[in-house]
């Protein structure tokens, strides 16, 4: 890496105050301007689509009587018209008494402690779409790379049409295709078609810096390992992609930073994702300011901490 | 000394952007006869070398390695190339390996050696070649006439029938060419088969049986070296030796 050209001293930290001052303009111009909307900004509903303190309600599974028992800590329901009888314990907040009739799906009693609100349960399942879309595209890339640098020139057409295809398609409109067409052909649930399109999508860009990474790879190792008697197949997986994988290490870690935010687009399905989580948190609060502001935090809060991570990985393998 | 080990008939080849690299080389090396390439650069040396283990295809002739027809339809490359080591000009030690590792892989994944027969025959050739005491370094860390030692180790760990050099002394500093240019000799002592393209005109003069000038892709002048030297009947060998003895 070429040095940078330094500027030193006091300078150095003029130039960090212009910076401190122009975010802090750029704010101020923010919030003047959302002074000037006819907009209540109510930031204290949001922590709780956040993070809910409120407890799981204990509802009654069906019509019946209540009864606690001596020390109060186990609720009893029996059921009026039938033999049945359910039991509660470890409850904080008890809304029933000695003797109530109750309908089914009355709160009877609220469980304590804290649980993840809309919010934060949409981050999860964008998470775990993200994460399983990567191991996915992974493979798919992993293969469709090899069939780019590879002799056989069906393997080599085909991954480049599936490249050319891809790439060339907005990522919107392929997810409309895996859930309205093959996940309707193949009876794929919302989530599998989602990861799939995902998956298919970020395959292409994945075998781009597979192929990328093995052609950086000098000829003279597959030579080498050539002229040792390893077939192919050998070669590539004991000499020639361990030395690719440290080039591609880099740009794969910067796609999945792409999959999680592309992951946005799956909420067009019904899966309720981050961007999903905050429209439908958006319809219940009336407060889209607010909601869409978190939720940009929180994919901000994603992505930021992976590229942290990438830029030590970078470091590390810089230095080896 | 009779046997032939490798055979040469009329070869051609062109390649794909049309250059024509070899025009009818024929040549024969015997059973423990080290043969020696000589010429200016680009008169096709390293492909004639690398026709011999099918790095490089042909378009005319035949090339039959320890009674393997190289380039016919069929042929087990793999189980051929496990006869014939070869060493490159820049070395091609695999740099995510330690040098151990990069003797040891071949035999264990090709000859499927167990690994503490592997690490055995490992570590007796990097003795061989003086080097047992760097076996856990990785090939940055080794200078270049030590990477180009551990080269000829993993090389010779496939135990092969006929060693290829081309230009292994090339990319080094002048004061690591002896000790590469020492353990080549060696080997011909032991009777290893060997062809070296080489520009060291002492190595060739001490340690060839006989020595073949290349000259615009074609084997052009084949003596035993006092003869190669002292009195060459060939009017583009003289100008070569002239240039290449000069310094
Ligand atoms: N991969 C290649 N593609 C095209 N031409 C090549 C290739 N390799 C070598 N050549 C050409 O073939 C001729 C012989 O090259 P080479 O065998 O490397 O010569 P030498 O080893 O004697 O320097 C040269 O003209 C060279 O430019
Ligand atoms: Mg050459």
């Amino acid at each position: 890496m070429a040095a940078e050209p330094q500027v030193s001293g006091w300078r150095r930290w003029c130039w960090h105050g212009v910076y401190a001052l122009i975010i802090v303009a750029l704010g101020a111009g923010l919030y003047g301007a959302s002074r000037r909307v006819d907009y209540t900004w109510r930031w204290d509903r949001l922590p709780q689509y956040i993070v809910s303190t409120e407890g799981e309600d204990i509802r009654a599974p069906f019509d019946g009587f209540v009864a606690f028992s001596a020390d109060g800590k186990t609720l009893t329901v029996t059921e009026m018209k039938g033999a049945g009888t359910e039991r509660y314990t470890g409850f904080a907040q008890v809304l029933v008494g000695q003797g109530d009739l109750v309908f089914q799906n009355d709160v009877l009693a609220r469980k304590p402690g804290i649980r993840p609100g809309p919010l934060l349960v949409g981050l999860g399942l964008t998470l775990e779409i993200s994460a399983l879309s990567l191991v996915f595209a992974l493979l798919l890339g992993l293969v469709a790379g090899l069939g780019r640098v590879a002799h056989n020139p069906a393997a080599r057409n085909l991954a480049a049409t599936y490249v050319e295809i891809i790439r060339g398609t907005p990522l919107l409109v392929q997810i409309f295709i895996f859930y309205f067409f093959i996940g309707t052909v193949l009876q794929l649930s919302a989530f599998a078609a989602g990861v799939a399109a995902l998956a298919v999508f970020t395959g292409a860009y994945v075998a781009e810096i597979v192929r990328a990474g093995i052609e950086g790879v000098p000829r003279g190792q597959m030579e080498a390992a050539r002229s040792l008697g390893m077939s192919t197949a050998q070669a590539m997986r004991h000499v020639v992609l361990p030395q690719a994988l440290r080039r591609m290490l880099p740009p794969l870690a910067g796609q999945f930073i792409n999959l999680i935010k592309d992951s946005s687009l799956v909420s067009v399905m019904a899966l309720t994702d981050l961007t999903k989580a905050g429209r439908e948190v958006v319809s219940s609060t009336f407060s889209p300011f607010e909601v869409w502001f978190s939720v940009a935090a929180l994919y901000l809060l994603l992505t930021g901490s992976l590229s942290l991570l990438v830029r030590r990985l970078e470091r590390r393998l810089a230095h080896d | 000394m009779t046997e032939p080990l490798i055979e040469l008939r009329g070869v051609g080849k062109s390649y794909a952007n049309g250059t024509q690299a070899l025009k009818g080389v024929s040549l024969t090396v015997a059973r423990g006869e080290v043969v020696c390439i000589v010429g200016p650069s680009g008169s096709g040396k390293s492909t004639l070398l690398r026709t011999l283990n099918a790095l490089e295809g042909i378009d005319q002739g035949r090339v039959v390695v320890d009674g393997i027809d190289v380039h016919a339809r069929g042929t087990d490359l793999n189980r051929l190339r496990t006869h014939v080591g070869m060493v490159f000009q820049q070395f091609n030690l695999f740099p995510h390996m330690t040098a151990l590792q990069n003797v040891m892989l071949a035999p264990q994944r090709v000859l499927k050696l167990s690994v503490n027969e592997a690490r055995q025959r490992a570590e007796a050739l990097l003795a061989k070649v003086g080097l047992l005491a760097k076996a856990d370094t990785r090939p940055a860390q080794l200078s270049g006439g030590q990477q180009q030692r551990v080269a000829i180790a993993r090389a010779l760990a496939m135990q092969p029938s006929i060693m290829l050099f081309d230009e292994p002394t090339s990319a080094l500093d002048p004061e690591m060419v002896g000790e590469v240019l020492d353990v080549m000799q060696t080997l011909a002592r032991e009777g290893m088969t060997m062809c070296v393209v080489t520009h060291e005109m002492g190595f060739a003069r001490a340690v060839a049986h006989r020595v073949v000038f290349m000259d615009g892709g074609e084997a052009v002048y084949d003596d035993a070296p006092p003869a190669f030297f002292a009195a060459p009947r060939n009017e583009r060998l003289r100008a070569f030796l002239g240039q290449v003895l000069k310094n």
